[in-house]
C-alpha cells in the first residue's frame, strides 16, 4: 500500500464524555482521556486545515459524539470544509431531530450504531438497562430519514451463542443492509473485565464457524476488519497455504497487518494527533499548533510505524519454527502494544499457532465456498 | 463551444493530489470521485474564471512536451465532461 500525500480521512474523538459505561469500552483508562472537550472553535480551525489538505472524510467517535451539545455545529464545520462524515455511536441519543439534521446535510456516509444482542437482556448486560430499546429506536429514526446506517456487533462471552439470532434480528427484522463485527479486545475497560468478556479459544472457534456460515447464508452482508470473522477468513487461507506448501501469500511474512497508517490519521479528544485511535499513546503533535502535513509526511514515529511492514516475522523469537510464518501478517500493532507493550511485534492475540496450541479449532474450509 | 469562454471550477469540488502528480477530483455532495492525469490536473488549476479555453490550450502547449496535434479537442472534451458532471461551469455575466 502506497503512502498518500495527505491523509484521505481522519478519525476524530470529538468528546471523551459518554452517557454510558459499557464494560468493554476502551475509554476511561486510555491515554488522552480528558473530561473536558476542546471548544468547537478549535475544531473549526482544524477543519480548515483539513480542507486545505484535501481530506475527504471525517469519522467522529468518542466517547459518545451525540453527547456533545454542539455536535450539529461541528458537523456544519465539516460540511463547510468540503468533507463528508461518518459517526460511531451507541445510538441511544439519536432522536427524530438528530436523524432529520443528519439527512439534511447530504454528506453523511454512515452512522454506525453498536448493537450487541437480539434482545435487551444481552445488549443491556454490558451497555446498561434500557439501552437496547433506545439504540433500536435510534436506528429506526435514521432509517426513516434515509440516513445510511450500519450496525457494529461486538462479540463477547455473553452473546457469542446468540449470533444467529442477532443476524436474523438485524438483517431480517430491522432490514439493515449489513452489519460489521469485532470482538471485545484487550483494551481499555476490557482489560479489567477480561474474564467476563474475552472469548476463550473454544468460543472463538464457535464464533468463527458461525459467522462464516451466516455470512454465506446472508450473501456476504456481514463484514469484519478484525475479530473472529476476519480471523476466520485469514486463518483458513493461511492453513490452506500451509497444506499446499505455498511459498507465501500476499502481505505474508512481514508485519503488514496495519494498512491504516498509510491513508489516515487520528486525533484524540484533547487535540493530540495519534497514528490511530487504538495507538493513542503515540503522540505526534497537537492540532492548530503542529502542521498536519508536517506530521503526516515527516513525523519519525509515524514513519517508524509505517516501516513496520519491512520487519520480517523471522526476526522474532516468538515466531521461530512456525509453519505459518510466510503467510502471517502479525496483525494489529495496537493490540500487540496493549498485550506486550511493543507495537513492533506480532500481536499474540492474533497468532494462529498459539490459538491452535490452546485448543482452538479452525472451521471446515468448505465453509468459504459459496 | 467558443474559445473565449472562461470556465471556472466548482469551488465545492476537491482536488486531491498524490505524490506522482496524478490526482482525484472529489465531489463531497455525491461522494463521487474520478482520477486525473497530470495534464488534467494542470488544466483544472487554470479553471479560475480568468483563463479562456484558448489560453488554457496555449498553456498546455507551453508547459508539456509532446503535445498531440488535436490537443484542442482533448481540452474541450475534458472541460465539457467536467461541466456535465457539475464540476465546472461558466461565470454568468450580467448584461449591461
Ligand atoms: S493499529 Fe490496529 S486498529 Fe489501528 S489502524 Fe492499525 S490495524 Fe487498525
Ligand atoms: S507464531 Fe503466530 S504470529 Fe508468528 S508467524 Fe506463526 S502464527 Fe504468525
Amino acid at each position: 500500500m502506497r503512502l498518500m500525500k495527505t491523509p484521505k480521512s481522519i478519525d476524530i474523538e470529538i468528546t471523551n464524555r459518554c452517557n454510558l459505561r459499557c464494560r468493554y469500552c476502551s475509554h476511561f483508562s486510555s491515554p488522552g482521556d480528558v473530561d473536558r472537550d476542546l471548544p468547537k472553535e478549535e475544531w473549526f480551525r482544524f477543519f480548515e486545515e483539513l480542507n486545505r489538505c484535501a481530506v475527504m472524510s471525517v469519522t467522529l467517535s468518542g466517547g459518545e459524539p451525540f453527547f456533545r451539545e454542539d455536535l450539529f455545529e461541528i458537523i456544519d464545520g465539516i460540511v463547510r470544509n468540503r468533507m463528508r462524515f461518518s459517526i460511531l455511536t451507541n445510538g441511544t441519543l439519536i432522536t427524530e431531530d438528530v436523524a432529520r439534521f443528519l439527512a439534511s446535510t447530504g454528506r453523511c456516509d454512515s452512522v454506525q450504531v453498536s448493537i450487541d444482542g437480539s434482545i435487551p437482556t444481552t445488549h443491556d448486560s454490558f451497555r446498561g438497562e434500557g439501552n437496547f430499546r433506545k439504540a433500536v429506536e435510534g436506528i429506526k429514526h435514521l432509517q426513516g430519514h434515509g440516513v445510511p446506517v450500519t450496525v457494529r456487533v461486538t462479540i463477547h462471552r455473553q452473546n457469542v451463542m446468540e449470533l444467529e439470532d442477532i443476524a436474523r434480528f438485524l438483517l431480517e427484522e430491522m432490514g439493515l443492509p449489513g452489519f460489521s463485527t469485532n470482538s471485545a479486545s484487550y483494551m481499555g475497560l476490557c482489560r479489567k473485565n477480561a474474564e467476563q468478556v474475552q472469548l476463550t479459544p473454544e468460543e472463538r472457534s464457535v464464533a468463527m464457524e458461525t459467522l462464516l456460515r451466516l455470512n454465506r447464508k446472508y450473501n456476504g452482508r456481514i463484514s469484519a476488519a478484525a475479530g473472529p470473522l476476519a480471523e476466520g477468513r485469514r486463518w483458513l487461507m493461511m492453513e490452506r497455504a500451509r497444506r499446499e506448501g505455498k511459498r507465501e501469500i500476499p502481505g505474508g511474512g512481514y508485519l503488514t497487518g496495519c494498512g491504516g497508517v498509510m491513508t489516515k490519521i487520528a486525533v484524540r479528544a484533547d487535540g493530540v494527533m495519534v497514528p490511530c485511535g487504538q495507538m493513542a499513546h503515540i503522540e505526534l503533535g497537537r492540532i492548530n499548533r503542529d502542521s498536519l502535513l508536517d506530521v503526516w509526511q515527516g513525523h519519525p514515529e509515524l514513519n517508524r510505524i509505517r516501516q513496520r511492514r519491512m520487519v520480517p516475522l523471522s526476526s522474532f523469537d516468538f515466531c521461530r519454527g512456525c509453519e505459518y510464518i510466510n503467510y502471517c501478517t502479525g496483525n494489529c500493532p495496537a493490540l500487540a502494544y496493549t498485550i506486550i507493550g511493543d507495537e513492533f511485534h506480532p500481536s499474540p492475540d492474533a497468532c494462529l499457532r498459539a490459538f491452535l496450541q490452546k485448543g482452538g479449532r479452525l472451521p471446515d474450509e468448505r465453509i468459504l465456498e459459496a | 463551444m467558443s474559445d473565449d469562454l472562461k470556465p471556472i471550477a466548482n469551488p465545492t469540488v476537491v482536488l486531491r493530489e498524490e505524490f506522482d502528480d496524478w490526482a482525484i477530483l472529489f465531489d463531497p455532495d455525491t461522494g463521487n470521485a474520478f482520477g486525473l492525469n497530470p495534464t488534467s490536473v494542470f488544466i483544472w488549476k487554470l479553471l479560475d474564471g480568468r483563463h479562456t479555453i484558448r489560453d488554457i490550450i496555449n498553456e498546455v502547449q507551453k508547459n508539456f512536451e509532446e503535445v498531440p496535434d488535436d490537443v484542442e479537442v482533448h481540452v474541450n472534451e475534458f472541460i465539457n465532461d467536467l461541466i456535465e458532471r457539475g464540476y465546472a461551469g461558466y461565470e454568468w455575466k450580467q448584461e449591461g
